[in-house]
């Protein structure tokens, strides 16, 4: 039998997502509620996971080029100012372009200081995120919007969403189409319908930008592994000498992956500050989710199948504990991380790593416990299960990741 | 000493630039008429909320009992609040702020000046630490929320098909500010329908006061309140995050095809919430600053001012519900007679919430 890890990808991501939703639905059935698998679950999930995502795969391409951006959080600011404001003055799709463009320039500004000048990517990062709030607050103080204070914006605009016609209903013209998906979800198959409402709360009322981020997944597959420009791009970041030597303008490359990364970072903030999300620019609205990006990056193993497993993983948890009134969605999400550790346990144990597979066993042993002795779970617990899950991670996962090889490395032309 | 020198100089090389921009003593009265000096918040005139209820009660003051005026709004990030309380008070024998901002500047403020009168919109002026007011001369406007929201909770039992109803508080353990809210809705909802199911929810918890400016989480909520629970009215006391609870309103609605509505609070929302959602907020809970403004000014010049929180209720109209967009123009005689039981003290409104 071939192993399953060389299995291809688009063979291997299909069971995940079975997987996953096998385990979710067993998990409710246990705990008798339905929340864990209802449309309304997948469609705030990707609400949450989007932004995360936007900023992940932003992160992907600058650091598959070699450059660390930790400045996604600065440009992903920078994207909820010029997303509203582009939006409010021209028109919705305008806000989208803007919010790419300030990104762009936040990028810019990032590549210039550690391409060009060979800046500590860190410390370049740092800054930028330092000084976006300063000029998003500036450029608040400036603009000319009526109702346009110094830290909001008034109701902001959007590009809209749509539904996916035949399987969920969507319209056709005038034409209403048959809803399949919520036909099947309505007739309480075990699993079948399950899967059925998650795939539909996926391509129900998804607004534009959700569709563009998801394309963007495979589109940056094909672009970085399929093509020549991919293949420059990720020498930069592996082994920038070589690529030297074959006659690559690094410097470049570098500079299109940082400026592409910013532009990804500030489409996220469009989306937070845009109806998708806030409705309205709010200083400070962007929560870490930048920060979040890096860790879906990194979760994701610098790929962009990971990073969009993360950004769901990530998101996941967060739309359900908002939407989880009574606390009983999560207290099924117990039971599905202590059956995602004992996985962990498993995975780990059979590759020899018996610390780690002690640590997740005994973790996942204190969450059956948490979820025998409770009925329901703190909203406290609630709000912070979603980092608790990305330290998880990152513990678990860490030593098994491979970064770009020069990631964060600063290099000089002429070194070949 | 140097340094109060230096404090001084910058004082005054201030004030000469916002005494240009104060309107200078205006109005019907003579000399001995008192003088009123108002500080906005950030924004000022024509922000459509507190700031232009205050400037109305101001001006009602103004015609009816003849005092001065002079006002004053902070720069655009609040930073010489203390100077113009300071500048105000050199002129006025009263000087009255608006929002809970000015609570710590107030208070520094009227302690170098006791022989003027403060009063700050939105706030006890309750010294945290003794539980005491901060002087003498230090009053805070706060408002009967629980009645208004009583008013409001009927008013969503009333309108109700579902017989779902929801509620939204921004940060809970405020020392029991929002809950205060949650208390009056339930009871007015009660009040109406003893059956009414009402789910409650609060965006975060104390000290964590993201819950007040997060749209995002707000309508998130909502949304979960119309979708999941059944619910087809759902009042918010989450100030900003308030915003996600009309467009998820809209969005319901227009997706459903069966319409929800939200309801506001501390202004009349309906005309300050954008067009595009006014349709779908059913009525606001009001705070009246300028009752509060008004009552407080009368109260200074009959001899009456009294230290501490100066409560504004149902009997003075300090709180009360919107008719804007004429949605619950059938049941206002209903919610008429509730406030009327409510004024003569039939019914008592609880300020905890009923579980």
């Amino acid at each position: 039998m071939k192993r399953f890890g060389a299995l291809p990808a688009y063979v291997r991501w299909p069971i995940y997502a079975f997987v996953a939703v096998f385990v979710l639905t067993v998990s409710q059935n246990l705990d008798g509620t339905d929340r864990l698998t209802s449309v309304t679950t997948a469609q705030s999930m990707l609400r949450w996971a989007v932004p995360i995502l936007l900023a992940g795969l932003g992160g992907l391409y600058s650091e598959r080029a070699g450059v660390v951006n930790i400045g996604l959080e600065g440009m992903m600011i920078v994207g909820t100012w010029m997303g509203a404001w582009g939006a409010l003055k021209f028109g919705p799709w305008w806000g989208i372009v803007a919010a790419l463009v300030g990104g762009a320039l936040g990028g810019l500004l990032h590549a210039v200081a550690t391409v060009s000048f060979g800046v500590d990517h860190i410390i370049s990062g740092v800054a930028i995120n330092i000084l976006a709030p300063g000029l998003t607050r500036f450029l608040s103080s400036i603009v000319e919007i009526p109702g346009w204070s110094i830290t909001q914006s008034p109701r902001v605009p959007g590009v809209g969403s749509a539904t996916l016609p035949i399987l969920a209903g969507g319209k056709i013209g005038g034409w209403t189409s048959p809803d399949l998906l919520g036909w099947i979800g309505r007739k309480d198959w075990f699993l079948v319908s399950d899967l059925a409402d998650l795939a539909k709360g996926l391509v129900t009322r998804a607004p534009w930008v959700t569709i563009g981020a998801l394309v963007f997944v495979p589109f940056t597959v094909w672009l970085l592994w399929r093509t020549r420009f991919g293949l420059r791009l990720r020498i930069c970041g592996e082994y920038p000498a070589a690529g030297e030597v074959q006659g690559i303008n690094v410097y470049k490359y570098k500079y299109i992956a940082v400026i592409i990364s910013g532009a990804l970072a500030g489409l996220g903030g469009a989306f937070i500050a845009g109806p998708e999300l806030s409705g309205i620019y709010l200083e400070g609205q962007t929560q870490g989710r930048g920060f979040v990006g890096l860790a879906a990056l990194i979760f994701g193993n610098w790929k962009p199948g990971g990073v969009m497993g993360a950004s769901l993983l990530f998101g996941y948890p967060f739309g359900i504990g908002l939407r989880d009134l009574d606390g009983s969605a999560s207290h099924a999400l117990i039971l599905v991380s202590a059956v995602g550790l004992g996985l962990v346990a498993l995975s780990a144990f059979r590759r020899g790593r018996k610390a780690d597979a002690g640590l997740a066993l005994s973790l996942g042993a204190l969450s059956v416990v948490w979820y025998l002795l409770s009925d329901s779970v703190e909203s406290v617990w609630i709000n912070i299960f979603p980092y608790v899950i990305v330290l998880l991670v990152l513990v678990f996962f860490a030593q098994r990741l491979r970064m770009p090889a020069a990631d964060g490395e600063i290099y000089r032309r002429g070194e070949a | 000493m140097k340094k109060s020198v230096r404090y001084l100089a910058g004082l005054l090389a201030l004030a000469m630039v916002v005494a240009a921009c104060g309107d200078e003593g205006e109005g019907p009265g003579g000399d001995d008429a008192p003088h009123v000096g108002l500080v906005f918040d950030i924004g000022g005139r024509g922000d459509q909320s507190f700031n232009d209820a205050a400037a109305a009660g101001l001006d009602k003051a103004v015609a009816e009992l003849g005092v001065t005026k002079s006002e004053a709004s902070p720069n655009d990030d609040g930073s010489n609040r203390a100077e113009l309380l300071q500048l105000a008070a050199d002129e006025s024998d009263i000087v009255i702020a608006v929002g809970f901002l000015f609570e710590g500047d107030a208070a520094a403020v009227a302690a170098e000046n006791p022989e003027v009168n403060f009063a700050v919109v939105d706030t006890p002026m309750i010294n945290g630490e003794t539980n005491e007011p901060y002087s003498d001369n230090t009053a805070g406007l706060v408002f009967a929320e629980h009645e208004g929201s009583f008013l409001v909770g009927a008013a969503a039992a009333l309108k109700s098909e579902t017989g779902v109803i929801g509620f939204i508080g921004g940060v809970s353990g405020m020392g029991g500010l929002i809950e205060k809210f949650e208390a009056g809705f339930v009871a007015g909802a009660r009040a109406v329908n003893p059956d009414i199911e009402i789910v409650r929810q609060y965006i975060t918890a104390a000290p964590d006061f993201d819950g007040f400016v997060a749209p995002d989480r707000g309508r998130e909520i909502a949304l979960s309140m119309y979708e999941d629970n059944g619910a087809d009215i759902i009042y918010h006391a989450a100030g900003l995050s308030g915003s996600g609870l009309f467009d998820a309103a809209k969005e319901f609605s227009e997706a459903s095809g069966s319409k929800v509505w939200a309801i506001g609070v501390d202004s009349d929302q309906y005309n300050t919430a954008g067009d595009e959602v006014k349709d779908y907020i059913l009525t606001s809970m009001l705070k009246r600053v300028d009752v509060a403004v008004f009552e407080i000014i009368k109260a200074h010049i009959e001899g009456n001012f009294a230290s501490g929180p100066q409560e504004y209720d149902l009997s003075v109209d300090g709180v009360g519900y919107a008719t804007s967009g004429g949605f619950i123009d059938d049941i206002t005689d209903t919610l008429d007679d509730y406030k009327a039981k409510i004024v003569s003290g039939e019914i008592e409104v609880p300020t905890t919430p009923a579980p």
